[in-house]
């Protein structure tokens, strides 16, 4: 097999996205400028940050960002992903994603249905007799 | 007395500032509004201040040196002539003055909260809050951005105390825990009180908090009250904080104690320095106009001081006669 430090590749541009870390049942997330080509958790260009998801004994998830490195970044023409972009947005560098707007009204009209669909069989069998 | 205007850095003594950095810019900037009115109030760090204070702290150098816990190492000893002895004591004396540079005395920060977003539509989405860091090296802790989405929605900048928890995380400072010691809450400072370590207590809070957080604020008066009430003023001379504990005494208008024990050590200079600080500071009071007027000296100053502002006079005046007795049986002999 070939040596992998050198890796050339077809195609392919630089994201900034989460790499996974940690152990079982504790995930960690890396906020990393990598190859899209790379394997998730492999050789990055550079870290710009990370993402604690679990939330710590004062009940927040921590999150560190690099924003001159993530401004060159960007300014070097890296896409981001989904996530990265949703994060982002939550911490107010880019402006709200759209899908975190849309994931909020689904799952307000999902509860106001689920309330609806509550009361309303409540009703039923009470109104019934 | 010398002009007690501030006039911005320059007031500063420059080993001071290049010690304190942002902490001394800070000060200042709210010394400079108030001293465009007419009679500027003497501030902690004005050249005169620090002069007296620093005169008053003393230099032993016995117990600035003392050794501190560290690895065990056999003593090293060293043959050395007069004139190489007298060159290591003034190297001594030097690094000494360094180790004596007094910490900042700064009024308590005002509590950040300044929303910067509000979206209400999240409600509910999130159950915790997330805080975001900015973690570029290069910008100072003081404007770095530190900003929590609440599971609300709304996006507020960080309070000061999760501010100095980020940071902490993220540049972790020698001596400083990311969660503040059990040790800083009140009930417990009454152990350390009693075992006599100020000093260290203090060492740990300058290490702990900033200079201008209430915790730093709360922990150094109750310490300079403790030592006020017991008398245990030798224990922080010679040290860094002993500038402070005066400022804070002279403030609140407290010397007695301090006085009395000044003058049963035989410090003469240090409780007329004393004197000359509280009329800096109270110019209004009698004492400081008799003290103008008639431009007095020495035992005199403190005799007059002593009959018009001090609570506990008896006691000082015994202290003098003492103080004076000593005087004179040692010039006899």
């Amino acid at each position: 097999a070939g040596s992998r430090l050198l890796k050339g590749y077809r195609g392919g541009h630089v994201v900034i996205r989460f790499a996974l870390g940690g152990c079982a049942n504790r995930p960690f997330f890396r906020i990393v400028a990598a190859h899209s080509k790379r394997a998730r958790d492999g050789k990055y260009l550079e870290q710009l940050g990370c993402l604690d998801p679990l939330p710590n004994a004062h009940g927040e998830r921590v999150a560190g960002l690099n924003l001159e490195r993530l401004r060159y970044w960007l300014g070097c023409g890296a896409q981001l992903s989904r996530p990265a972009e949703k994060l982002l947005g939550l911490a107010g560098f880019l402006p709200l994603h759209p899908m975190t707007v849309t994931g909020a009204e689904r799952l307000a009209q999902r509860r106001r249905r689920e309330q609806q669909a509550g009361t309303a069989p409540a009703d039923g069998p009470g109104a019934a007799p | 007395m010398a002009a007690l205007g501030a006039r911005g850095c320059a007031a500063v003594p420059a080993r001071l500032r290049a010690l304190w950095g942002p902490h001394a810019r800070r000060g200042l900037a709210q010394d400079v509004g108030e001293g465009k009115a007419a009679k500027a109030k003497p501030a902690f760090t004005d050249e005169a201040v620090q002069t007296l204070l620093y005169k008053m702290t003393g230099l032993d150098l016995h117990k600035v040196f003392r050794p501190v816990k560290k690895e065990l190492k056999p003593p090293q000893y060293k043959l050395m002539t007069e004139a190489q002895l007298q060159e290591a004591t003034r190297k001594a004396i030097e690094e000494a003055k360094t180790r004596l540079v007094m910490p900042p005395v700064l009024d308590e920060r005002e509590p950040i909260d300044d929303v910067l977003a509000e979206d209400k539509f999240l409600e509910g989405t999130e159950t915790t809050k997330y805080i975001f860091t900015d973690i570029t090296y290069s910008t100072p802790h003081r404007e770095r951005f530190i900003v929590v989405r609440e599971p609300s929605g709304v996006l507020r900048k960080a309070t000061w105390e999760e501010r100095d928890r980020m940071i902490q995380i993220f540049f972790p400072k020698e001596g400083r825990r990311v969660i503040p010691p059990v040790l800083f809450k009140d009930e417990h400072l009454g152990n350390v009180f009693q075992q006599d370590r100020h000093e260290d207590l203090l060492n740990m809070c300058i290490a702990q908090f900033e200079p201008d957080s209430p915790d730093y604020i709360r922990v150094h008066h109750r310490t300079y009250d403790d030592i006020d009430k017991h008398g245990k003023y030798d224990l922080l001379r010679s040290t860094r904080h002993f500038g402070g504990m005066v400022w804070y005494l002279v403030n609140r208008k407290r010397t007695d104690g301090l006085l009395i024990d000044m003058l049963n050590r035989d410090l003469l200079d240090d409780a007329t320095s004393l004197v000359e600080l509280y009329h800096m500071l109270h110019p209004e009071c009698q004492s400081a106009k008799e003290a103008k007027g008639g431009n007095l000296q020495g035992v005199e100053l403190i005799k007059v001081f002593v009959k018009t502002e001090s609570q506990r006079e008896g006691y000082i005046q015994l202290a003098l006669q003492a103080y004076e007795e000593a005087m004179a049986t040692s010039t006899a002999s």
